[in-house]
Parts: structure tokens; sequence; C-alpha cells
């Protein structure tokens, strides 16, 4: 199982399972009496991108750059804005999930799952745990009484649960098995796509390993397709097939995980990479600390948005919004000066003395 | 595509061991009502003013059992009799000392300044009390069971026995203050009742569309918590006619009280749906595709209802205030309804006060049951979220 | 407990032994310090690590005395070495002593978990950092002032002058975290004790702030107790590890060892089981099975015995391990490095 557990890059010809375009998600900042809307946070703003199937597409960036906003609007937990989102369902017909209302949602919804981050706020602490993973198939009607028990009593284990904790409640269990009974909600529906939105960052690091490698056998096992939100970049490279970084509700670069983590091209990402403490003396990089903090999304700079800490930043970066562009073998960033630039991956970040 | 998970096959996955003991397994399988309990028996002065919350409640469903006279009757020579003490013992012309409660008779002699009528404990009457006596007059328990016994009172019932004295009609407070727990009692529990339908239905409304609607109830709900209590109490219930008998003006002071209650409950309400609304729990239920009302009775109001009984009980004692001090004002019931309210209206005049100061005692079980209820309340607020750490 | 000659060379600045720091709850009593036992070298980086609830912040919050009730310090002596022959033990000092405000930013300086337990949100920045140098230090109040500048501009927020009269809540979270360091560092202690200084931070404010700290500790020669779970961070910075299970140090070493050559079964699996960049080809995670248990659930003998995958069955569930000393500057507390002489 070791061996199947990563699923390799997908292969071309297949048909995108997601297909996003020019994603945006304005929430009104609103204010005074009456409450109006003075001006927008722009928490998405134009994120494209495609999902294969049996690949896990990451989603990474800085705390406030819209990774949540962008999950939720996938399974359209929020309306987004504007732009399109195209999903291939188990029929093979592609529905605009943009478009749908509620109840033309419901099938769907069956087959595009999340998982949240927090394992203690997003389970109902006043309902058992065979009631928080059977009641979705209550809902769509699939089963109910003795199989609907016999289900949710094969999915705890499958997630490595026992069975007879079906009568428990939350609160009787740690931050990994909470997080195992979400993962085992998630999935009672036999998705095809799962939004896990910082699904491992709750936990602790011992425990995380563990959902990291169930997420994995279960993708195999289920043939799952992962969006995979997360900041920490080291469990990124890990699990995901390809990464996509925002900073400030944009998109900056898209990459497939090695290419991006070697051969990064935008200043962003190299300053990210090298900020990733390793957990080996040996090791200690030359980290590049960037000046500043991360903008306000109600109140972005000009041009390229990353252009007052970027250390390479030229008079265009001031005026000029740079537009995302692919830059061969599927490499796509949004930089004026990428082709120019000789950034550092994690390998040539070199050892300090 | 094989995602569809079947019973049969195991899984490569080692279960998860979690060492435990057979003790906490009840802990595991605890709800919510089993862990509030928990949590609230610990809290041992909400304990005991519950046991005497019910024990007020008690003696409001057994009223006509548990006084020894019926609510109405007088008796024009005592007015204004004094407090009698119960004596255990008697002494006997032998010098034998025997166990027999009673109390002793009055003999009244009219004092030559004021030329008014004092009252003394006569030895020579010796008013025998009982348990299980048959009192005056038949009454129905529970308004159904025809019965003539009291819990306790003279064996002959046509005695005076006034345990907490007399007013000017001569009624036996006690008795008096035992009727007048069930209307006080009673209108507490009613008004909430009131506010709480209100409260729920216009908070909930508030909480669940937002926007236009929940602005108007918003500002609504300002604009009467901006209104002084008091004065608002007192002009509508001096606005009530003269000549409604005492159940429509009972129920016209309930519906008064609630007018201002209900607004503290619709904003607990509100607040609760608002950040239920937020809660991971309610988006997930909603990914799974729980329709909204499921969302609200399944997911939401079970989370808060804990909440509200607290909030509730918290608003009684109020309410009780509230009556006691419109009745006393002589704006609220009036007799011959008997509330703890009516009653200290007696205590109101100076001249009175000075010739029966026991009449005060009808503030007593007004402080006893505010005090207790907030305490209950407290203890039930601090275990309405078994889960806060 | 063992003898000091291994510490003989080493100018020790802070002296823990067999600290237990204790609540006692309605639900049972709770060991989150059983028994720890450590040394910070001057102008160095010790890093505590272990996974929540291990007791790192109880056990900084004892060493200032601070651990609030139903908590207690049980046993333990906790001693400060100020210089020359100037040794208090801080775990006997009484509780609101002036020697022990004295020591508090003074000696020692703190920066915690959470934000709030230092920084009130009510105060402008200026009005806290000058209250705190003012109750160490015997200067006026524009000294004071002029000190807290000069500290707000050493940890690198610009225009520290309008800093200054900023209220918290309109920093940003690094900017909260730098004024943080430098009301710390204000009095000069000779030790400042971080709680999680970036776990809430993102990756490139945690760079500035641990490049931060690093400059800081060059310029003012302060030793550094960094606590925190992210064994990355204690990789960068520390010099001396001490890693923490259930309440115990379970090893201590230099960082190399640790990270090289660890001895302890639970320092061995927690390395084993984090992702690292750049080795993300070498196959499955390794992680450690179960999980931390409850506090009221300690397990017999070795806490880590359910855990452990080297588990010497039938003395590990009974026996508990004494720390063997491995060499002068390595401990373990395992039965399998059981020393042979006791
Ligand atoms: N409901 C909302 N109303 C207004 N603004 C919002 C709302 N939700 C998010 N935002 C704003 O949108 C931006 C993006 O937020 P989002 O939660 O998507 O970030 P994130 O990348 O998930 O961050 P984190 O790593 O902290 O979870 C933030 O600036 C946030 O303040
Ligand atoms: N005030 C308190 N009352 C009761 N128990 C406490 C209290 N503070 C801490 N504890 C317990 O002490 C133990 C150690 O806690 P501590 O906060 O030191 O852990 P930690 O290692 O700092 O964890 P984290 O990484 O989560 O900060 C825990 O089991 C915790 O439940
Ligand atoms: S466009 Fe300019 S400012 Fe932006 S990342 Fe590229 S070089 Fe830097
Ligand atoms: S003492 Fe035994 S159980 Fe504990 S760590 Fe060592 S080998 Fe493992
Ligand atoms: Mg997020
Ligand atoms: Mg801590």
């Amino acid at each position: 199982m070791a061996d199947t557990a990563t699923p390799s890059a997908p292969a071309a010809g297949k048909e995108p399972l997601l297909r996003v375009e020019n994603l945006r998600k304005y929430f009104p900042i609103r204010q005074g009496f009456f409450g109006r809307s003075v001006t927008q946070v722009r928490a998405v703003d134009g994120v494209t991108f495609d999902v294969f199937p049996g690949e896990t597409m990451a989603v990474v960036g800085e705390s406030g750059c819209g990774k949540t906003t962008a999950g939720r609007c996938l399974v359209r937990a929020f309306e987004p804005t504007g732009g399109s989102i195209l999903y291939r369902n188990r029929d093979g017909d592609e529905v605009a999930l943009d478009a749908l209302d509620n109840k033309s949602l419901k099938p769907v919804r069956r087959e595009l799952r999340m998982i949240f981050q927090d394992p203690f706020s997003s389970l109902n602490p006043r309902m058992t745990v065979l009631d928080i993973i059977g009641d979705p198939l209550r809902v769509h009607n699939i089963t109910s009484g003795s199989e609907l028990e016999e289900r949710v009593a094969d999915m705890l284990l499958r997630v490595g649960l026992r069975p007879e904790y079906m009568r428990r409640y939350p609160h009787a269990f740690s931050g990994g098995q909470r997080q195992r009974i979400g993962i085992a909600k998630a999935l009672i529906l036999s998705p095809q796509l799962v939004v896990a939105d910082e699904a491992v960052s709750a936990l602790d690091v011992s425990v995380q390993a563990q959902i990291l490698n169930l997420l994995q056998d279960l993708q195999a096992e289920f043939d799952l397709t992962y969006v995979f939100i997360a900041h920490d970049l080291s469990v990124v490279e890990y699990i995901a097939d390809r990464v996509l970084v925002m900073y400030v509700g944009k998109m900056v670069e898209k990459a497939a995980t090695d290419e991006l983590y070697h051969n990064p091209k935008h200043p962003y990402t190299e300053a990210l990479l090298s900020a990733v403490p390793r957990p080996d003396p040996r090791e200690r990089s030359q980290r590049i600390v960037l000046e500043g903090d991360v903008p306000d999304p109600a109140h972005p700079p000009s041009g390229c948005y990353f252009h007052p800490r970027c250390r390479y930043a030229q008079d265009v970066c001031a005026t000029e919004t740079p537009a995302l562009r692919p830059i061969g073998d599927g490499h796509e960033v949004a930089c004026h000066l990428a082709e120019d630039l000789d950034l550092r991956g994690i390998t040539d970040l070199v050892p300090r003395d | 595509m094989t995602a569809t998970p079947h019973a049969a096959t195991p899984s490569a996955l080692p279960p998860v061991e979690t060492p435990e003991s057979q003790e906490d397994m009840r802990l595991l399988v605890a709800g919510q009502w089993q862990l509030m309990w928990w949590r609230f028996r610990k809290h041992k002065v909400a304990m005991v003013a519950t046991a005497v919350s019910l024990l007020i409640y008690f003696v409001a469903v057994f009223a006509e059992f548990l006084a020894p006279l019926p609510r109405d009757h007088y008796a024009a020579d005592y007015t204004f009799a004094p407090p009698q003490r119960i004596k255990l013992i008697l002494e006997d012309e032998f010098g034998n000392r025997e166990f027999h409660p009673h109390v002793l008779g009055y003999t009244v002699e009219i004092e030559a300044v004021a030329l008014r009528r004092v009252f003394k404990p006569d030895p020579e009457q010796v008013i025998e009390l009982g348990f299980f006596v048959d009192g005056l007059e038949e009454y129905r328990v529970l308004g159904i069971f025809p019965s003539r016994k009291h819990l306790f009172g003279p064996k002959d019932p046509t005695q005076p026995f006034y345990l907490f004295g007399a007013d000017k009609l001569g009624q036996d407070l006690y008795s008096r203050l035992i009727f007048g727990t069930r209307i006080s009692m009673t209108i507490g529990l009613v008004g909430v009742a009131l506010s709480l339908i209100f409260g729920i239905l216009l908070g909930g409304v508030s909480g669940l569309f937002g926007g236009t609607v929940d602005n108007i109830i918003q500002r609504t709900i300002e604009f009467f918590r901006a209104v002084p209590a008091i004065p608002l109490w007192m002009g509508l219930s001096a606005a009530l006619p003269e000549d409604w008998d005492a159940i429509k003006r009972y129920f016209a002071i309930t519906v008064i009280l609630s007018i201002l209650g209900w607004t503290g409950l619709a904003r607990v309400v509100r607040g609760r749906f608002l950040s239920l609304r937020e809660e991971d729990f309610v988006m997930s239920a909603r990914l799974d595709g729980v329709a909204e009302l499921g969302i609200i009775l399944r997911y939401m109001l079970p989370s808060f209802l804990s909440h509200i009984i607290a909030s509730v009980t918290l608003s009684i004692p109020g309410m009780i205030l509230a009556e006691t001090s419109l009745s006393f004002l002589g704006l609220g019931l009036r007799p011959p309804v008997v509330s703890w309210g009516v009653l200290l209206k007696d205590a109101q005049r100076v001249q009175v006060l000075a010739t029966a100061p026991w009449l005060l005692i009808a503030a007593v079980p007004v402080i006893v049951s505010v005090l207790a209820l907030n305490y209950v309340g407290d203890g039930l607020r601090d275990a309405a979220d078994p889960y806060s750490r | 407990m063992s003898n000091s000659n291994h510490n003989a060379g080493a100018d020790i600045l802070l002296d823990i032994r067999g600290l237990k720091t204790y609540f006692h709850l309605d639900e049972g009593t709770v060991r989150a310090v059983d028994g720890v036992d450590f040394t910070v070298p001057r102008g160095t980086t010790i890093g505590i690590v272990g996974e929540s609830g291990c007791g790192k912040s109880v056990t900084a919050f004892s060493i200032l005395q601070l651990v609030e009730k139903p908590g207690r310090i049980e046993e333990g002596s906790i001693v400060l070495n100020t210089g020359g022959q100037n040794r208090v033990d801080i775990a006997a000092l009484d509780h609101d002593s002036e020697e022990l405000r004295q020591i508090r930013g003074k000696d020692i300086g703190m920066i915690f978990q959470e934000p709030m337990t230092s920084l009130s949100m009510m105060y402008t920045v200026g009005f806290q950092m000058t209250e705190a140098i003012r109750l160490h230090m015997d200067v006026e109040k524009d000294e004071a002032r002029d000190r807290a500048i000069e500290m707000l501009q050493a940890v690198g927020i610009p225009r520290p002058e309008q800093r200054f009269d900023a209220y918290p809540f309109e920093l940003s979270g690094g900017m909260r975290q730098r004024v943080m360091i430098a009301m710390a560092l204000s009095c000069d202690p000779m030790l400042l004790i971080a709680d999680e200084p970036t776990t809430a931070l993102d990756v490139t404010t945690q760079a500035q702030i641990l490049e931060l700290m690093q400059q800081l500790q060059e310029e003012f020669g302060m030793a550094i107790m960094l606590i925190t779970h992210d064994l990355g961070v204690v990789a960068e910075m520390c010099s001396e590890v001490v890693v923490m299970y259930l309440g115990e140090v379970v090893e201590q070493a230099d960082v190399d060892t640790i990270f090289h050559n660890p001895q302890h079964p639970y320092t061995q699996a927690l390395l084993q089981s984090i992702p690292r960049l750049g080795h993300s080809h070498e196959g499955r995670l390794n992680p450690i099975v179960g999980s931390v248990p409850d506090p009221y659930h300690r397990p017999s003998g070795c806490p880590f015995h359910p855990r452990c995958t080297q588990i010497i069955t039938g003395r590990c569930e009974t026996v508990h391990p004494e720390i063997s000393r491995l060499d002068p500057r390595h401990t373990v507390r395992c039965l399998l490095h059981e020393d042979p002489h006791g």
C-alpha cells in the first residue's frame, strides 16, 4: 500500500474533475448605523486551477491569504462573487457549481465533501459519533437503521477507530481521534473530491503523521481527489502532487510539487521555502527574512502585491500587476521577472557554516 | 470505481488503543443533560436553592392543605391579633409535664389612654394543636379531590390560631402567605412563559434572517429597554379598567410584566443563533445537505436550550419582584386576590406598622424565593455549557 | 539527585532539580511537571520540546513562581546564579516577596504563549513598557520612555516613537510579538523564557522573529529558554535541547546529539514522525501509535510504555526509569539505558 499511496501526477489526456476559473470572493466591509457597505475585502481575487482525478492539489499561503475562503467557495459553503467552478460529476456531466441553487446542489454535496481544521468545533458535541457520521446517509436517504450502523462501524474501522466507539460523544476523544471522526463523516458518502482545510494543523506532531498516512491510504483505497489547504510546507511537500501558492487573495505560482520546491519561480515562494525551519541542526538554512507584514487585503499595495517586500522588485513592479502566465512544464507564475531571476529552491539553500 | 465501502473488507489500519477504566465509560457515553447535571450537582449553593425553590412551589400547589385556615376566613374580633407562640409542653395543675403542642388564646383589654384594644395571651385558654386536623371548610386537593384535612392547626377549628398574627380583618397572615405563594410564584412562571414565547419567536427571527428584519427588531428591543420599567408598568396597569375581575387582572398583569421581559430573552436567543451560525459543525451539517429547518431543530436548538432554561430561571425573580412592587403600590393585583405584594400593601401605613409590625413578615418569602431562584439560575448558567473547560 | 561535577566547567545560570508542580482538581491530581531536572548555561539557547500538555508552559511558569491555583510547586529547587556567589533558590522564595518581584522581569524576562497574559489591550504599548521598566530600574519617566523607544527600535519596529502610543490591538501579530520581546528585554534580563513565541505566526513572520532573537542574543548576551513543539525551530535556534513527555524530562543533550544520535525511544519516534522538507521521497511517515494519554490516566511504570516500540515487556509497565547519564552532556530516562551502578 505504501507504494501506491502517492498517486503520480495526472496522466495527460485525463479530463479534469474540477475546473476553477478566475474565482473571486469579495467580502463587503460594513460600517455605520445602517450597515452601509463601504469597501470590500478581496479575500480571493482571481484564482484559476484544474484538479485532476486522483491527485492532491495543495493550496498554500500565509494567514489571511484566502485559502479557507477559496476552499469554502469550492464546496459552495460560500457564494462566489465571480468566476466559474465546473465540476465533473460521477455520471461524467460537467455542472457549474457556482450557478446551482440549493436544491440542485444536494446531489453534488454527496460527491464533494470537506474536512475541517478544528477537530473540536467541527463535531456537534451533543450528538453521538453514530449520529455525527451517519447523519449524511440519513439526509440523503441512503440507508437507515441497522444498515446505517453497519456502514458507520465499517467506516470507523477504516479510519482506525473501534466500532464500539460509536455510542460515545465527541468529548470522549482526543484531538487526533476527533479528526478521524471528521474524516469518516466526510467519506461516508463515498465522495469523489474532498476539500481538506488545514486538516492536520491543529494536531500534535506525532498524531499529524498518523492522519497524513491515513489520508493517503484512504485516497488510494477510495480513489479520492484532494484539495489540500495548508500553511505547513513540509506537510504539503509530503502529500501534494501539485501546489498553488497564494498571496493576499491572488495566485502567485502553481507547479508540480517537486518543481515548485526545487525550482521556484516566484520570489515569494522562494522566501516561504527558505523560512521553513528544518528539523536538523546540520541543515540550518539561510532564511530569507522578508521585511514588513502581509498587507491588509482590504488595502493591498499597487502593482505586484508583493513588491513592498520583494528584494528583486523593479520600478515596473509598483505600477503593473503581473499576470499569471505559463512558463512551461505546467509551471505558472505571476512575476514580471520570472525568467530572469535565479531563485533558490530547497536543495540550494546553503548550510550556514 | 470501488468507492463504496463494504462491511466485509477488514482494514489494514490498526484500531487506535485508548486505555480506559470501567468508571470512565459512563463519562464517555454521557449526553449533554447528564454532563450538565454532574456539573450542576457540584454547585452546592445551587443545589440547596433548588430544594428551597421546589419547596416553595410545593407550598403553592398544596396551599389549601398547608394553610390552617381558608383563604378568606376573617374574624373581626381578632383584628390585629399578635402572633401566638407555639408551646410544646403542657403543665397541668399537678405539675405533670406532658408533650402537648398548644397555643394560648387571647384576653382583650382596652388601653385607657389610646383606646386601643390590646391582646394578651391567656394562660387559661389552651388551644390544642394537632397534625392532620379537620378544618372549617371542605376544599379540593389539586382542584379534584375533596378534603377537610390540614397539615396542622387547632383541633377545634373555631378557636383562634394566629401563628404570624392577624391583619385588620382578623385574617390569619400565615394562611394568607401560603395562599399568596400560589399567586406570586405562578405569576412569575406565566409571565416568563409569555416572555419566552415572544423572546424565542422574535429573537429567532432576528437571528436567523438578519438584515432589515433584524434591524427593526433590534431597534424595537432597544426602545423597550430604554423605557424605565417601573413607570411603564405603573402607567399600563393604571390604565386597566377598574371593573375587571381578579382573573382578568391577573392575566393582564402578566402580560404587562412580559412586555419588558421578552426583550432580554430575545437578545439571548438572537445572540445564540448568530454565534451558532458561524460554528463549524453547523456549516458541516449544511454541507451534509441538512435542510435549514433540520439545522435549527436538530443542531442549533439543542445547543442553546440549556442556556435558555438558565436565562428563564434567572428572569423569574424579576417578575416576582415586579408583581410585588406593583401590588404594593396598589396598581397590580387587588384583594380578594392574595399575593405577597397585596399582603405587603397592608403594611404600608406607619400607624398600622406600629400596631401590627408582624405584617412585614410578608417580605420574607419574597426575599427567600428571589434569592433561591437566583442561585438556581446561576447554577444552571454555569452548567449550561458542559463542554467548556 | 546526581552530583554536579559534570557542570564544573560550565557557567550555570539556572539549575533546576527535582521540580514537581501539581494541579489539585476535583477530578484528581494533574502531575503537570513531575520531576524535571535541567540546567541553563549562561548565554546559550536551550530548547524545551514536547507535545501539547507535556508540561512545558507549567515548567516555565514554575520558574517564575507564576503557577496559578489550584497548581502548586510541590518539590524541587530552582537555583538562579546571578553572578559570583550570588545564588538564590526561586522555589523557596515567598509568593509575593520583593525579591521574587525583582527576579521576574529584571533577571528573567518572559514571553508568554498567550499574548493576552502579558499585554493589556487597555493601555498603550508605551505605558505598559515604561511601567515595567520603572518597576525594576531606578529611572525617571523620561529615561524610561527613552529606554522603551530604544527597545522598540531594537526589535525592529519601524517608527517606534509613534508605535509607543499605539494600543496592542492596533498592531499585527508579528508586531505584537516584537513588542512582547521588547518588553521582556527592556530590563536587560540574564534569561529570556520564550514560550512558543512563534507558534501563532506565519512562517515568514516566524523567520523575522527568530532572526531577531538571535541578533538580540548576540547583542545582549542573555540566555534563552525556548519552549516549542516545533522541532524545526529547535534545530535552527538551540544549542541544547530538553525533551519532555508527560511532565518528565526524557532526554537532554546538545542539539546535534538530539537530532543525530537520540537515545530515548520517544525522541527517536518523534523525529521519525515529522515530514521533512526535501525528504518526501523517503516513503511513508512513521507515526507514533496512539496519542498522549490524558493527564488523569498516567500510565504506570515508564509513562511512554503504551506507545513505545522498544518496550521491555514485563519491566517497562511497572518500573519507573531513573535518569542515566550517557556522557557528561547527555542524559536519558529509559530502562534501555539503565545505569548499571544504580
Ligand atoms: N466572513 C467574512 N467576512 C469578511 N471578511 C472575511 C470573512 N471571511 C474571511 N474574511 C477575510 O478574508 C481574508 C481571507 O481569509 P481566509 O480565512 O480565507 O484566509 P486563510 O488563508 O484561510 O487564513 P488562515 O491561514 O488564517 O486560515 C482575510 O483577510 C479575512 O479577514
Ligand atoms: N490551570 C490549570 N489547571 C489544571 N490543569 C492545568 C492547568 N494548567 C495546565 N494544566 C495541565 O498541566 C499539563 C501541562 O500543561 P502545559 O500547559 O504545561 O502544557 P504544554 O506543554 O505547555 O502544552 P502546549 O504545547 O499545549 O502549550 C496539562 O495536562 C494541563 O492540562
Ligand atoms: S513582479 Fe516584481 S515585485 Fe512582484 S514578485 Fe516579481 S519581482 Fe517581485
Ligand atoms: S523505559 Fe521502556 S517503555 Fe519507556 S521508553 Fe524506555 S524502552 Fe520504552
Ligand atoms: Mg484558513
Ligand atoms: Mg504551553
